[in-house]
């Protein structure tokens, strides 16, 4: 008997066949560049440029794929990979969008939910950013210059953002928060300058064996 | 006319926009049919569409201000395109000051005016970023796998619960430690002026971060309290514009020095 193609075999596939398509478009870029001006840059200069910059953002892009695996459904993963600014934009608004709705991560309605959240984001921040550089463009350094009375608000997005998004689960899970944020704010003091990049597996995997061992205790 | 922003480049970025918008598209038009084949309700998923809207607009201005950033060097058109696939806010940065450091041709304030240079950047943008493109297809069906054969084996719901809550902690400590004690950064021009970008750790990221926390309490209580549906849905851009908001009173109010207080000295980017 043929067996019945699921709705998570259908979004691999979908996913995949965008994923391919966005590698076309993304090479495609530079490549076209190059053709246009007949302009072709030394393989030594790319490799120069690359390696240093690629040995921080390959090992960081496997990680992330693993970290972000059990939080956002399949269709958000591709969506997510694709369009970028995950830790920053993506991932919150996922996460926001299941916390609102009441649905969990791995669950079929946590699929739904964060692939339409995600897209709604892609779809939002494209569009904010193509009004923004192609209308407003000679406004946009008066907005977010440093003397501007926006400034400081722009500098205080992420503190706003995870702020509003982690007051739920602080309060719902107090005892599971505090090992990861006294852990990470430890860390931080040590090395100042860590990326959040790295900071968010660590916190990951702390924050998991926190909760493990609280409950083996019979804390939670 | 300025070959970073002529209507070459500005045609190449509109395809990669066209592309990014009806990809998007494609997805939530999927996810909007399986939601209704599984029994969500148009209202559940009409109100995640919302707030994804009002949580996405200030982050997208966030993002908008990184591609302002790099324009100097780059032209608006090439961060532009960067930060509409895959990239983002440290990564395109990093990739290319490296990229121009590379060529020998300056640093990221100073504008390329070399083609070839120009090229090498947009190489070494792109590749830096595409790897995701390759490796998630090859492992996520596998890795899914993975993390539910993890959650049945956990069998109990507390600590299946526990587990969830966990990873989403675990990921929003990163930004909250950050907030609490990370290093601003500064620059030092040649003749050795400091700007600062009061970025780091300080009176304001604190503020901000208590008030944010603050208010989604106060306004999630309201609105489980009174069953104020659309509040709800709201209270969380709500109380993200309202923390920017008393950032930008506190800076307007208090004494320069206290309101740019920082706990550690700003590093050098």
């Amino acid at each position: 008997m043929k067996k019945e193609r699921t709705y998570n075999d259908s979004i691999h596939a979908f996913g995949s066949v965008w994923s391919a398509l966005v590698l076309l478009v993304l090479l495609s870029t530079p490549l076209l560049f190059c053709i246009r001006y007949d302009v072709w840059p030394s393989l030594s200069d790319v490799w120069n440029g690359l390696w240093p910059v690629a040995l921080i953002t390959y090992p960081t892009a496997v990680v992330e794929i693993v970290a972000y695996t059990p939080l956002l459904g399949s269709g958000g993963m591709y969506l997510s990979f694709t369009t970028g600014n995950i830790s920053n934009l993506k991932l919150p608004c996922a996460l926001a969008a299941m916390d609102t709705a009441g649905v969990k991560s791995n669950s079929e309605e946590g699929e739904v939910i964060t692939t339409i959240a995600v897209a709604t984001s892609a779809l939002v921040t494209t569009m904010i950013m193509a009004v923004f550089v192609l209308a407003l463009r000679p406004f946009i350094p008066r907005l977010t210059d440093p003397s501007s009375i926006l400034s400081p608000a722009f500098k205080q997005v992420m503190p706003a953002l995870f702020g509003a998004l982690g007051a739920s689960y602080f309060s719902k899970h107090w005892k599971i928060s505090i090992v990861p944020i006294a852990v990470l704010t430890l860390i931080v003091v040590i090395s100042g300058s860590i990326g959040t990049g790295v900071l968010i597996p660590i916190g990951v995997v702390v924050s998991i064996l926190g909760a493990l061992l609280f409950y083996k205790l019979k804390w939670i | 006319m300025d070959f970073r922003e002529d209507s070459f480049m500005l045609i190449l970025a509109l395809a990669v926009i066209a592309f990014v918008l009806v990809q998007s598209a494609a997805f939530l038009l999927k996810a909007w049919k399986q939601g209704k084949r599984i029994g969500l309700s148009s209202a559940t998923m009409k109100n995640t569409v919302i707030q994804s809207v009002l949580f996405t607009i200030t982050p997208a201005l966030a993002i908008v201000a990184t591609v302002i950033a790099l324009a100097p060097a780059l032209g608006i058109i090439l961060p532009w395109i960067r930060l509409s696939v895959i990239g983002n806010i440290s990564q395109e940065t990093a990739a290319a000051t490296a990229a121009i450091e590379a060529t020998g041709a300056g640093g990221i304030t100073v504008p390329i005016t070399d083609k070839t240079t120009f090229a090498t950047v947009m190489w070494v943008m792109t590749l830096a970023s595409s790897l995701p493109l390759i490796v998630l297809p090859l492992t996520l069906k596998r890795l899914q796998r993975g993390v539910k054969k993890a959650v049945s084996k956990a069998a109990n719901p507390v600590l299946t619960d526990a587990l969830a809550a966990a990873a989403f902690i675990g990921l929003i400590a990163a930004f909250i430690a950050k907030a609490l004690a990370g290093v601003g950064t500064c620059a030092v021009d040649a003749d050795g002026v400091i700007t600062y970008n009061y970025d780091g750790a300080g009176l304001l990221s604190v503020a901000t971060l208590i008030s944010s926390v603050v208010i989604m309490l106060i306004l999630s209580k309201i609105a489980e309290k009174h069953n104020v549906n659309w509040l709800k849905n709201f209270a969380m851009p709500i109380s993200m514009f309202a923390a920017m908001g008393i950032a930008i009173l506190l800076t307007q109010l208090l004494p320069e020095s206290i309101a740019h207080f920082e706990f550690r000295p700003p590093v050098v980017s």
